[in-house]
């Protein structure tokens, strides 16, 4: 899959402080979350990658382009800031026709685009109001429609569902996933894991300013060796489960959870026990009624390789 | 049980009540502005006119026991004073502490108003800058507890610059002099001089604050407190100069026409004629003098134009208090009777009546009030 | 009983911000949903005697909400949302100065603030200044403040906001305990669900000012009797086939499948449909609605 944006051992540094270290990275079209404790440099990241900030070492491209000093390159590319930073005497209508505007549109096309990207993210109710009456969720839509408005080939969202409740969010996210879906590229980045698992099981995993992880979340999961794989199963007769799934030798442990009739098998190989399951279960009297692993998903991923 | 439990413990101690809670927010106040370097230097400054008004009344005291020590200083002070207070120095006791106290009292204006410009701006300001506000509301703080507790601490900033040195310089005034007598003479002036300081930081205590609620960012707080403090001294000071010199040219006029009229009549005929219109006109111009000082005198009586000045109000008030104007009067008797009204003229300040001034600070007083109470609404809006 | 209004309205100028809102909720953890706009803030100020209400009564923890304020607020902590912390003081003199200014003495403030930054994990950067700390801190500050003075009810304003996840998952941590062992009640306002799912039992919804849901979570989530939630290794849609031949209903929604088995049967059906195929079951749950699905339906009905 041709990279849309591709980051060649950059590495940025402010002074002494370092931002990014060393970041080789290609994000594909489609949707990618792009995750990473305080200071991980994902701010920094998106910075070099819409041209704000020319690296130390490296080089930048999207779009198969080098982004610094690349005014028209910026009609391809989106961005959706985590600052608050509007014109509030505008109204949002003004505000997004000016962000056209200054993308190269002209005047009609320029209407035209703001009034629909204002209706994509369902603020065509409240456009003619003055942007400093609007409410957090109501500024987070706006940017994501500035952002929207000249149509970019790449987008990149920071913290794009802060403030907003949970109505709004959904909204938002099938808006996302729909131009994920129509082969645009977006990078989201966020704190909010299971928003971004919501969207999608594409990540980027930054820590300390270096690339940690990176690609589909069950495909990392599995890679992690150090952590056995947590499996729940629930079954009336959960000690009896518990011994034969003992004799199994890729099992590793079990815990016992009486309150809920339970099991916490910890194994090395999921595979291997995910297959033998069905048979078990149709062994007599051991009817597995729920089978669930709290640790298929991004929050497990992101605590097992940020908290070494 | 031999492992305590370390995470969290309930509390059950006492609360205090709610005369109290003020001084929570004081102390706070008065810890935060100590951390400013500038301040502690403007404070330690501020003692310095203290020291000469210790200096002053000590010095009296020694020349009414009439020590050796100061007798360097009487050719200094005779001229200052005239003879006759210098020979005579307890029965013009009251009057020259009273003058210095006054002095001591115009300089330590000046400082206060340095002080409040480097204390008061954040002391709302900051609160609403930084969102504190609901950290403070949700606690059971009513707002007069907020109000006070901030108006605590310029109020003890300024006490120490007004009220402790006076205080203090009184005292050792007293034991310079050894003459327990003084007390009674001089016990008015201590209650009006501690009475001033109250109402000087009251008053100004109270005008920060409601500049400070107006504005998050306290610099333009604070030139918004200069602007109070000069601006208004200067427009007092121009309009109250204006006014003075119009009256003195007109008095000019009046003089020179009378004088050019009175030749007219009477043109010189010889050298003796010429001589003795030369005399009488240095006469005349000798009365006009006279009278345009016992004029200005009059007209400064019903002056309104000094109500302008902040500061000028503030002193006006004080000086009524400890009585400077009458001790003025009475060391004015030690002048040749000519040049009393001059004299008069230039050490007296103003002489509009007291309770203009006082009416005014009321006005400022009520506004700040109105201002505070608009501008801390304590949370009962939309946002 | 934590609180209880009934008929409470509150109104700036065209704007009605509480329109008769009745609702009474049970001491415990509870959670207070609603988009924006729907009065939470104004319900929060309400309950600490913060405004004054047009029209209706209440009580907190058994006090008066019109005439007993004061005492409310000795018995309530807040954090709120915003950024609250004014810079220039160090972290305990700033919990102990919120102590003060609930009444507590000197010494008291100043003891029972080193315990409560303890307890949020703020170790030696207490005595550096507020300014100089991360995200995380200041809201374990705030939350420290909040319960220097052992208060009976707290109450987090989206405690987790612009944290990064391992400090979600302290602050919601501390939450938990305070609310679960501790005895405090608690209410949590935020926009994130499975915060809330996290730590609350109750839950209140509201919107344009009126009560649309309440109840303990665990009932408003209804079991749906013979559904199942189903994730397979593979791509679902051929075994959501078989299942079909089988007599089920299989819905594909992205990668998950949602069954209905006929009645009478139980998941072993689909046991046997996967040992047939040789799938993996990774995944197999009764299906349960989400808070988020609760959420939604209460907000939408008209």
């Amino acid at each position: 899959m041709k990279p849309v944006v591709e980051f060649h051992e950059v590495s940025k540094w402010y002074g002494n402080v370092i931002g990014i270290n060393k970041l080789s990275v290609r994000v594909p079209a489609g949707v990618t979350g792009l995750l990473g404790p305080n200071g991980a440099g994902k701010s920094t990241l998106l910075q070099l990658a819409t041209g704000q900030l020319y690296p130390s070492q490296g080089r930048v491209r999207v779009l198969g382009r080098d982004v610094w000093n690349n005014p028209s390159l910026n009609r391809h590319i989106g961005l959706c800031p985590e600052q608050d930073a509007f014109y509030e005497w505008m109204t949002g209508r003004d505000f997004v026709y000016v962000c056209a505007r200054l993308s190269g549109l002209a005047r009609p096309a320029a209407r035209a685009a703001a009034a629909r990207a204002l209706d994509a993210v369902g603020m065509t109710a409240h456009q003619d109001r003055v942007v400093r009456g609007y409410s957090k969720g109501m500024r987070q839509r706006t940017k994501l429609a500035q952002a929207l408005v000249h149509d970019p080939d790449v987008l990149f969202l920071d913290e794009p569902f802060t403030g907003t409740d949970p109505v709004a969010r959904r909204e938002l996210m099938d808006i996302i996933r729909r131009l994920g879906a129509e082969g645009k590229s977006v990078l989201v980045s966020s704190h909010v894991l299971h928003e971004v698992q919501a969207l999608t099981p594409n990540i980027i995993l930054l820590n300390r300013g270096r690339l940690v992880a990176e690609g589909h979340v069950r495909q990392i999961r599995d890679l992690i060796d150090k952590h056995p794989h947590h499996i729940v199963l629930v079954c009336d007769e959960y000690r009896r489960l518990a011994a034969r799934v003992l004799a199994w030798e890729d099992v590793e442990g079990v815990r016992v959870l009486a309150r809920d009739k339970g099991l916490v098998v910890e194994t090395h190989a999921p595979d291997a026990f995910y297959g033998r399951l069905p048979e078990l279960a149709l062994e007599d009297g051991l009817a597995i009624k729920e089978v669930y692993s709290d640790d298929d998903n991004l929050d497990a991923v992101f605590k097992y390789l940020v908290n070494r | 049980m031999p492992i305590f439990d370390q995470g969290y413990q309930h509390w059950s101690g006492e609360l205090t009540g709610h005369g109290l809670r003020w001084l929570a927010i004081t102390r706070h106040g008065v810890r935060i502005g100590m951390k400013n370097r500038l301040l502690r230097i403007a404070l330690l400054i501020a003692w310095l006119p203290a020291a000469v008004l210790t200096f002053s009344l000590c010095v009296w005291g020694l020349l009414e026991q009439k020590s050796d020590l100061v007798q360097p200083l009487v050719p200094f002070l005779t001229g200052m004073l005239g003879p006759d207070v210098v020979n005579n120095p307890k029965a013009y006791r009251v009057e020259v502490w009273t003058l210095c106290y006054d002095y001591f009292l115009l300089t330590e204006l000046r400082f206060s108003m340095i002080v409040v410009l480097l204390v008061g701006p954040g002391l709302i300001s900051r609160d609403l800058r930084f969102n504190a506000l609901p950290l403070y509301f949700s606690r059971p703080l009513r707002r007069i507890d907020y109000f006070v507790g901030k108006l605590g601490v310029v109020v003890v900033f300024l006490g120490s610059v007004l009220v402790v040195p006076s205080v203090i310089a009184y005292v050792l005034g007293l034991l310079f002099s050894l003459d327990w007598t003084i007390i009674r003479d001089t016990f008015p002036l201590l209650l009006a001089c501690v009475g001033y300081g109250a109402v000087m930081s009251v008053s100004a205590g109270l005008l920060i604050l409601a500049l400070s609620s107006l504005s998050r960012n306290s610099r333009y707080v604070g030139l918004f407190w200069l602007a109070v403090w000069f601006v208004s001294s200067i427009v007092g000071t121009v309009l109250t100069g204006v006014n003075e010199e119009h009256r003195m040219r007109q008095t000019y006029r009046r003089a020179v026409e009378a004088e050019r009229a009175a030749q007219a009549e009477r043109p010189p005929k010889s050298p003796e004629d010429r001589q003795r219109q030369a005399a009488s006109r240095q006469e005349a111009q000798r009365r006009m003098w006279a009278d345009l000082q016992r004029e200005q005198r009059e007209a400064a009586r019903s002056d309104w134009r000094p109500l302008f000045s902040y500061t000028a109000n503030l002193s006006r008030v004080g000086r009524h208090w400890l009585g400077a104007d009458a001790s003025w009067e009475k060391l004015a008797e030690t002048v040749p009777a000519d040049e009393r009204d001059r004299y008069l003229l230039e050490n007296m300040g103003a002489q509009y009546p007291w309770y203009w001034s006082a009416a005014v600070l009321a006005v400022l007083f009520g506004l700040s009030i109105c201002i505070l109470n608009f501008r801390v609404r304590s949370l009962d809006r939309l946002k | 009983m934590l609180f209880h209004l009934e008929d409470v309205t509150k109104t700036y100028g065209p704007v009605t911000a509480l329109d008769n809102l009745s609702v009474s909720v049970p001491t415990g953890a509870v959670g207070l949903l609603g988009p924006n706009g729907s009065g939470k803030t104004t319900l929060i100020r309400t309950l600490l005697g913060l405004i004054p209400v047009d029209k209706g009564s209440g009580a907190v923890l058994g006090l008066d909400i019109h005439t007993r304020q004061l005492d409310i607020r000795r018995l309530v902590g807040f954090a709120p949302e915003d950024e609250c912390l004014f810079p220039g003081v160090a972290g305990v003199e700033f919990a102990a100065y919120a102590g003060e200014l609930v009444g507590m003495r000197t010494k008291d403030a100043m003891q029972r603030a080193h315990e409560v930054l303890d307890y949020v994990g703020l170790g030696e950067a207490r005595y550096r200044r507020v300014e100089t700390y991360s995200t995380g801190m200041k809201q374990r500050l705030k939350l420290a403040s909040a319960v220097v003075h052992d208060p009976k009810l707290l109450i987090l304003d989206e405690p987790t906001n612009g944290m990064d996840p391992a400090g979600r998952e302290e602050v919601l941590e501390l939450a938990r305990d305070l609310a679960h062992n501790k005895g405090m009640s608690l209410i949590f306002s935020s926009h994130l669900l499975p915060d809330v799912e996290a730590v609350c039992d109750h839950v209140v919804v509201l919107g344009a000012g009126r009560l649309l849901a309440e109840g303990m979570i665990r009932d408003l989530k209804q079991l749906h009797d013979g559904c199942f939630e189903v994730r397979l290794k593979a791509n679902p849609a051929a075994f959501a086939r078989r299942l079909a031949s089988l007599g089920c209903t299989a819905d594909v929604r992205d990668d998950l499948l949602l069954v209905r088995v006929p009645v009478g049967q139980s998941q072993q059906m689909l046991w046997q449909a996967a040992a047939a195929q040789r799938e993996q079951i990774r995944f197999l749950r009764p299906q349960r609605s989400t808070l988020e699905e609760i959420f939604l339906k209460a907000v939408e009905r008209p």
